[in-house]
């Protein structure tokens, strides 16, 4: 069997305990091992990071991308603001897309001689969360001291939309154009179901608490995705938008980058690639009938991943996240907030995964209401500092109230595993280009893994696209490695 | 209901007088007094917002020595209102408003039912936006629309603008425009409707 793969090690932030508070990793124990995603499925496309070029790949690419960019809307006297946010920090460490935020300011530079360029890094739930990364990946040099953080209960500016106004962030708007710069991960898929994910920030990253409660409560599941298309159609945005580039990721890794002035142009290519990149390995995952999950990486609970698939879509993997003929996932806030005093309001609210049979907390960040999770999942917090994290933040008073607390690592996973009488285990602790699992479950994912594959070749992705009333052929003008 | 056991301590030094905190304060606890930041110990429901917007970094969350709960207890003689106002907002009243603090929509009701005619009183009340501070402005307003009440926003504060469009209300060309690019308006309003409509749970009619 492989050795593990190196997770991603603790970051220091305000949101987790120091990082020397971690003692140990769950990769590390005896019997894990891991599998490669391009093992797993052979055509897995190539990957530029990691890889022998290191970062330099990300800005050669980049360049590449942005060569085939009309920038002559761009005047040298002019402010441009690149609007991007926190999701791409965590992804293979977060350098390759602080590389890309870096090489889009020096080729706009270059070749429009505008200077005032500055990088609005919008947030989730975790307001000071992207101003950490601008420090850390050295962005507010680069960008000549004009990189910040925009919040979104920061001043709004309303929007006029075909559905009404809407609120963004003021900050986000005040230059003469912007530049959507962000990853096409599909860690969120739960929420977005892969419809306009490239459109998809305007109405999250980039916007006021309005909007994004209209995502989250007005509008439904699969409809919610419209507020931010409705933002970025509207004529005050228009008039504003110069172009947009993406980091294009994949479970394997980075893939390329993608850019184009034409939002739409891109969103269907990264639509598809999105479903075709981890439709496999997520439809794999759903297949696992019991295991412990391990939470072992610098983010907040639902957003711990590994194989580019969060826990949050793990914790659905129960039901097919791409298939929108499924009302709900078995998990989003949709989902939570239907839950009534005695369980779902409806029949079409599906159990969490049945086959998390408990939740080991070796490592992971508040900052993101979670008490869901622990409600649903028996989960062991290691270590009293984590327990006393959550028990601060104003996002997880009641977490502890469903969790317990186990000293130790091995502690930990002594007890769930006798709990549970499993010795599946699968961590999620940012591995990048497969999965540290136990032995075990490894066996059943290797052996399931060729079906898997040709189920989604074959059956669900032409069955997701034509969904998304699009067709696999969009894929040929994808700008990747 | 909310466990309200943070407080912002204010570091007289940095502190600018900018104004921010108070403009983000959901619940106005945090003002600004002779160019200082100043807290209303007994407003203050612990949510950071303050703290995670300052743009000097001079306030910093500590634990209160005195932890309090918030909560509007739903009593039985408000349930026939609750129910009114909820259908009239197509919010079921057990519909989680508030994920952090778990909060339902018939205690949100509740709160209006006590004399709570705004956001900030709704959340001084229930705690609703005072965890992440970021996703329940809008089934606030509606079940405050739904209850006949037009709230006025904080004058001069970022707290909250205004209502936004809900799925019953998407023009019919939009739908008919989008539906085909994956966009399920119909189905969503259907299920939106239903789980509206669903009978309380035999807990929910305690």
């Amino acid at each position: 069997m492989r050795p593990p793969i190196k997770p991603m090690p603790p970051r220091k932030s305000q949101y987790g305990i120091a990082p020397e508070l971690v003692k140990k990793r769950v990769a590390d124990m005896p019997g894990i091992t891991s599998l490669l995603v391009s093992e797993l499925f052979p055509d897995s496309p190539k990957v530029v990071f990691p890889g022998d070029r290191g970062i330099e790949a990300v800005r050669a690419a980049t360049e590449a991308a942005l060569e085939k960019v009309d920038m002559s809307m761009i005047k040298p006297n002019q402010s441009v603001n690149v609007l991007t946010s926190h999701h791409g920090f965590t992804l293979v460490g977060g350098e390759p897309f602080a590389e890309m935020l870096r090489t889009i300011r020096d080729v706009v530079a270059r070749r429009t001689g505008c200077e005032n360029i500055r990088l609005r890094a919008g947030v989730g739930l975790r307001f000071r969360e992207t101003e950490e990364y601008i420090k850390r990946f050295r962005l507010d040099e680069h960008y000549k001291g004009k990189a910040s953080g925009i919040a979104p209960i920061d001043e709004g500016i309303p929007i006029e939309t075909e559905i009404g106004t809407l609120y963004g962030i003021k900050r986000a708007y005040d230059a003469d154009w912007i530049i959507h710069a962000h990853n096409s991960d599909v860690r969120e898929v739960h929420f977005h179901r892969q419809v306009d994910k490239v459109v998809k920030p305007f109405g999250m990253s980039y916007a006021r608490i309005e909007t994004r409660s209209t995502y989250h409560h007005n509008m439904g599941p699969r409809a919610a995705n419209f507020t931010a298309r409705a933002i970025f159609d509207s004529p005050f945005v228009q008039d504003k938008f110069a172009f947009t580039s993406f980091l294009v990721a994949s479970p394997s890794g980075v893939v390329g980058v993608d850019a184009d002035n034409n939002l739409y142009a891109l969103n269907d290519r990264l639509t598809a690639a999105g479903c075709a990149f981890y439709g496999k390995i997520m439809t794999l995952l759903g297949q696992i009938d019991e295991c412990i999950a391990v939470l072992d990486f610098p983010c907040p609970v639902p957003y711990v991943f590994a194989a580019g698939v969060i826990y949050a879509n793990f914790a659905g993997a129960n039901v097919d996240l791409f298939d929108l003929d499924n009302a709900l996932p078995a998990y989003t806030w949709y989902t939570e907030a239907f839950y009534g005093k005695g369980g779902p309001l409806v029949e079409e609210v599906p159990p969490v995964n049945p086959a998390i049979k408990m939740c080991v907390h070796n490592y992971a960040w508040g900052g993101y209401p979670s008490a869901f999770f622990a409600e649903h999942i028996p989960t062991v917090v290691v270590g009293r500092e984590q327990a006393d994290l959550m028990n601060r933040d104003p996002q997880n008073l009641t977490y502890m109230n469903f969790a317990t607390i186990a000293d130790g690592t091995d502690a930990a996973m002594r007890f769930a595993r006798a709990v549970t009488g499993t010795d599946k285990i699968i961590i999620f602790d940012g591995a990048a280009g497969g999965i540290n699992v136990s032995e075990s479950l490894a066996g059943l994912l290797v052996a399931r893994a060729p079906e898997i594959g040709r189920r989604v070749d074959q059956y669900l992705l032409p069955r997701w696209l034509e969904q998304r009333g699009m067709d696999i052929s969009v894929l040929k003008n994808l700008k990747t490695a | 209901m909310k466990v309200v056991t943070m407080y912002p301590e204010v570091n007289r030094d940095k502190c600018t007088g900018c104004r921010t905190c108070e403009r983000v304060c959901p619940v106005l606890a945090i003002k600004v007094v002779d160019k200082k930041a100043t807290v209303d110990m007994s407003r203050c429901r612990g949510c950071a917002a303050c703290e995670q917007r300052c743009p000097v970094y001079a306030l910093a969350m500590v634990k209160r020595d005195d932890p309090f709960t918030v909560q509007v207890k739903v009593r039985d003689e408000m349930l026939p209102r609750i129910k009114e106002i909820c259908a009239r907002a197509r919010i079921n009243p057990e519909y989680i408003v508030c994920y952090c603090t778990a909060t339902r929509a018939e205690e949100v009701v509740a709160a209006i039912l006590e004399g709570a005619a705004t956001p900030e009183e709704i959340s001084l009340a229930t705690g609703v936006r005072t965890g992440c501070k970021v996703e329940c402005i809008q089934p606030v307003l509606r079940l405050l629309e739904a209850a006949g009440i037009k709230p006025a926003r904080p004058e001069g504060g970022w707290q909250w603008y205004g209502r936004t469009i809900t799925a019953f209300e998407i023009p019919q060309a939009v739908k008919a425009k989008f539906s085909k690019r994956g966009f399920y308006f119909d189905e969503d309003i259907k299920l939106l409707d239903k789980v509206a409509k669903a009978t309380p749970t035999k807990e929910g009619a305690e």
